[in-house]
């Protein structure tokens, strides 16, 4: 058929693809993964080194506490800070550095200080799963409804729909989250007592077993509830606006203008041309409200007495327990990193551009 | 000289462009009015400090226009003398981040190479880790008498994603045709990044500092609120954090108690935001035309 | 199919009657100024498998005509006047009478269109294969071999790689390989009328050529009946049968290529005509056209031409002309054709066709 030549004819791509290795090496997810791993040897680092280094550390503080208390000698109070740390304060920094390290790839985070003989990552098998648990749903329902609803505003863009949810998302997300919560215990809780908000404290109802069952599920949902809807409410509103404003740039694209000449029925155009592209850069900004949604859990488990790892982190906060605070800081970080890179990978799905670092 | 009049020039039609979203320019008034009553209020309405037995937690009357405490002091004295603290940690904070994102945001933008990936992987570690834990163990391991050391330490922590949209920011201004001339003319990355890319993001950078400033009233409040900064005094974290301890929110009459200073901390957030809403009118043309 | 062949009202008598008339089409759109009269009374038929070139300066309504028959004009715009009439097998329908469902299944089956932004045509996250098969699947053929099959056809029928081409995504082609991969797309369903607005203008000169090469086969195999929409006219000369020149949104002179090329009778033609360097030319017989395109808000009175026209005189600021034959099957708007005429006489035009347009005033 083809007589004539044609330099644009044929790609060119076959010679530019580079090799399947070349190509995971310059991947975008091989990139984030080496940066997720350095992120964490960072915090990890800078962890040990807050701990020691500052001039009135922990570990000073709790030995002074010590011999101020139980008037200890300093040798004796220093013994038994070391042994609380996992740290042998006699071998050089950086030797001491080493040990945790090593500690911590043995699992070992140390020994709670006011609960003797409880390692700290007891507390975080104990807690951890709750706080996922509730701050990874209440992620999926916020970012979800936020994409659906603020999809919904730009298409009925200038209604009395828009105008309402507009004023609803500014609202939300200009009141701190663990105001919220307090919101939500006067109204709800206690001046309309709507919700008994006694009954919904702590992770788990007395009696319920953790398992496969109804029963466990339905218990888990009632007590993170109020958990959720804080975090929910205090986020939503930002994805709305964000995606609102998405969609509108996303529906003045000519891919959208060839959908509709091609006879699209209106709903695939709506998800899979529109609204996947327009939530294309939300994706970006899910990495950084995932760390304010984890770190505001600590507020807000504090607040509904939820008993999550946030809930742990301030109590140890409040305790000067300095083992428990740097173990689950060190956790919670991590837990951070780990979703964010899960964010990444999700975004590389979505986006096939972005795989070999096109769009970086 | 030029300078400060492009600034001021743009100042002008900075205000005049804000006003045409109404709710935008609503909430710019809103802050400036509760500055007002925070810094000028002060001296017209004196704290109540006396405790009263027989007025303890009434609701708001003629003599008492927010109502009472649980000591029968007046609320709305408290509300007045608690915006100033609030404020100026805010202030504080949020000018020292924005000094830092805009500072190495554009640097970096501009600057390019190691720099850049020097400050970017600097920003992108701060990132990830959660500011309010990181917040409490400093807290925890310092303490903080004053307003000024807290506003430190809030500015310090709160730049990186600040700095990573200047920066983005910073990176399109670079391809424009004066920076371009600029820099053929050899005038040097100082003089280009604050002469020349500086005065040409004054809009976004208001933008910034209006959403450092939440992100500082955010943490503080959050900070009092749960204990971690032994403030003392009428300030509207305090107040909020005395009305939870002492059992406001159980009576009908006590409730006014702990939901006006909510009302004021939450008026202030939102004024800010709203603020910004119309200031991005300012800094995004397209947007104003939707309008 | 089935309801929009509801749509379709059995009229006797109708064969050879061609696939596409518009009747009378005004469009407008609001802006900010005011009104902005885009299209203002526009008469076309659409001959079977014959290609009629539009052209004229941005802005003169040329676009919007294109998009308003398929009725994808922005919210702002509206056809307020006029009938789009379209026939099919001794059927006819109103295009601006169909409801959604029958409108959706009108774009694509029977009138598909190639857009001037090939590189944004595509959504950038799905595979060709797949912005393939969705098209067919929305007009019911959901048979995922036999659709593969077809766009495999079609892509080798456009000189692309079919198999890799066809699981690639949208970034992974040059610019020339995503438009051959429109042009694909807009055979997918084998339409009876194809619309091409701009197909070459963001391409570069070389894969310019290919796509030209491309169009002119499809016009010599498949018959197909097709409306260029350009400002180029190089283009019209290659690819059209006749052409219609439009201005300030009425169609200003109609008729064959070599009338509109050898004989032009309007001076915003002859204007367009001289301002394209000829193959074999001196530089002072360029010659572009004065001032810039008329504002759309606030029209000139009489022929929207006279304030730029050598030929205008008083009646032409009183009254606009209708289009009237000039010649067989050759139409013009002008008061003054003849004058034109004796111009063209006494200044022959070029002996061969131009080779490319050099930019001109307004555009």
């Amino acid at each position: 058929m083809a007589t004539t030549f044609d330099a644009t004819q044929l790609p060119v791509e076959a010679e530019r693809k580079p090799s399947r290795a070349a190509g995971f090496l310059n991947s975008f997810l091989l990139r984030r993964l080496l940066k997720a791993l350095f992120t964490a040897f960072v915090v990890i680092t800078l962890t040990f080194f807050l701990i020691r280094l500052l001039p009135s550390n922990p570990i000073e503080l709790f030995i002074q506490e010590l011999m101020v208390q139980y008037s200890m000698p300093y040798h004796q109070a220093r013994d038994q800070a070391a042994a609380l740390f996992a740290i042998d304060l006699e071998k050089p920094l950086i030797l001491q550095y080493f040990d945790y390290l090593g500690g911590l790839v043995r699992g070992d985070l140390g020994t709670s200080i006011l609960s003797p003989g409880t390692p700290v990552t007891s507390f975080i098998k104990r807690f951890l799963p709750w706080t996922v648990f509730s701050v990874g749903l209440a992620l999926m329902i916020s970012f979800t409804s936020g994409v659906i609803l603020g999809l919904l505003m730009a298409y009925r863009r200038e209604s009395l729909l828009d105008h309402i949810l507009t004023v609803l998302a500014s609202v939300l997300s200009a009141i701190p989250n663990y105001i919220l919560g307090i919101l939500l215990i006067i109204w709800l809780g206690v001046r309309w007592g709507v919700v008994p908000v006694a009954q919904m404290r702590g992770s788990l109802s007395p009696g319920v077993q953790p398992g496969f069952t109804l029963a466990f599920f339905q218990d888990a949902l009632f007590h993170a509830a109020l958990p959720i809807a804080a975090y929910v409410l205090t986020t939503v509103g930002s994805w709305m606006l964000t995606m609102k404003s998405s969609t509108i740039s996303v529906l003045e694209e000519d891919y959208v203008t060839v959908a509709r000449a091609k006879g699209l029925k209106e709903s695939r155009i709506t998800t899979a041309y529109v609204g996947r592209n327009a939530a294309l850069p939300l994706f970006t900004l899910l990495a950084i409200s995932i760390g304010f949604v984890v770190g505001g859990s600590v507020l807000i488990e504090t607040i509904f007495q939820y008993q999550g790892i946030g809930y742990v982190l301030l109590q140890a906060v409040n305790r000067r327990d300095y083992v428990v605070m740097q173990g689950v800081f060190l956790i919670i970080t991590l837990s951070v990193i780990f979703a964010n890179f899960f964010a990444d990978m999700l975004y590389s799905w979505l986006d096939p551009r972005i795989k070999f670092g096109a769009a970086e | 000289m030029n300078l400060v009049k492009q600034t001021l020039a743009s100042l002008g039609t900075t205000l005049r462009i804000m006003s045409y979203n109404k709710v935008g320019f609503a909430g710019f008034l809103m802050v400036i009015f509760i500055v007002l009553m925070s810094f000028v209020g002060p001296y017209f309405i004196p704290l109540d400090t006396v405790t009263k037995v027989d007025k303890i937690f009434q609701s708001p009357s003629a003599e008492h226009w927010f109502g009472t405490d649980h000591q029968g002091r007046d609320i709305f004295s408290q509300i007045i003398h608690g915006g100033k603290d609030v404020i100026v940690v805010a202030v504080i904070a949020g000018v020292l981040s924005t000094l830092i994102a805009v500072t190495f945001g554009t640097l970096s933008g501009f600057a390019g190479g190691r720099t850049d990936a020097f400050i970017m992987a600097i920003t992108d570690v701060m990132l990830t880790i959660p500011q309010l834990p990181l917040l409490l163990i400093l807290a925890s391991l310092m303490k903080f008498e004053n307003v000024t050391s807290l506003g430190v330490l809030l500015g310090l922590l709160n730049w990186p994603s600040l700095l990573r949209a200047v920066r983005s920011q910073a990176l399109s201004l670079k391809e424009r045709d004066f920076i371009e001339a600029a820099r053929s003319l050899d005038l040097g990355t100082t003089h280009i990044v604050f002469r020349e890319i500086v005065p040409n993001m004054m809009t976004y950078i208001i933008i910034s500092l209006a959403l450092a400033m939440t992100g500082a009233i955010y943490a503080q409040v959050a900070l009092v609120l749960f204990g971690l900064v032994p403030f003392s005094g009428s300030n509207w974290g305090v107040m909020l954090s005395l009305a939870w301890v002492r059992g406001a929110i159980f009576f009908k009459d006590s409730v006014w108690y702990i939901m006006m200073p909510i009302a004021a901390i939450v008026l202030l957030q939102l004024s800010v935001v709203t603020t910004t809403r119309s200031l991005e009118l300012v800094f995004n043309p397209r947007l104003r035309s939707g309008e | 199919m089935s309801q929009a062949d509801d749509a379709f009202v059995h009229h006797e008598s109708i064969f050879e009657k061609p696939p596409l008339s518009l009747r009378n089409v005004h469009i407008m759109y609001k802006s900010r100024k005011g009104a902005v009269n885009a299209v203002r009374g526009v008469d076309l038929d659409l001959r079977a498998g014959e290609s009629l070139s539009l052209i004229g300066e941005s802005g003169s309504g040329k676009t919007t005509l294109g998009l308003g028959i398929v009725r994808l004009l922005v919210k702002t715009a509206k056809v307020t006047q006029g009938e789009i009439i379209y026939r099919r097998d001794g059927l006819e329908m109103d295009v601006g009478q169909l409801d959604a469902q029958q409108l959706r299944e009108f774009r694509w089956r029977e009138c598909s269109m190639v857009f001037q932004s090939a590189l944004n045509s595509f959504n950038p996250v799905l595979r060709i294969w797949n912005q393939m098969y969705d098209t067919a699947k929305a007009h019911g053929w959901s048979d995922r071999r036999a659709v593969r099959e077809h766009v495999l056809n079609l892509l080798r029928f456009v000189q692309l790689d079919a198999e890799r081409v066809i699981d690639a995504y949208p970034h992974e082609l040059s610019g020339g390989m995503r438009q051959r991969v429109l042009i694909a797309m807009s055979l997918l369903l084998d339409p009876q009328v194809l619309i091409l607005d701009e197909p070459t203008t963001a391409l570069d000169i070389l894969t310019q050529r290919t796509i030209i090469d491309l169009l002119r086969r499809l016009k010599d195999e498949q018959r197909l009946t097709m409306l260029f929409i350009s400002h180029d006219l190089a283009i019209a000369a290659e690819l059209a049968d006749r052409i219609a020149t439009m201005y300030a949104g009425k169609i200003v002179e109609i008729g064959s290529a070599d009338d509109i090329f050898y004989r032009p009778r309007h001076p915003y033609t002859l204007g367009l005509i001289r301002a394209v360097p000829k193959v074999i030319g001196e530089f002072e017989d360029l010659v572009s056209i004065l001032g810039s395109p008329p504002d759309l808000v606030d029209l000139p009175s009489g022929c929207k031409f006279h304030p730029r026209c050598p030929f205008a005189t008083e009646r032409c600021r009183r009254e606009e002309p209708d289009l009237e034959q000039v010649g067989q099957d050759h139409a013009a708007a002008c008061w003054h054709w003849q004058a034109v005429e004796e111009e063209v006489a006494d200044h022959p035009l070029h002996q061969s066709l131009p080779a490319q347009t050099i930019v001109y005033s307004g555009e």
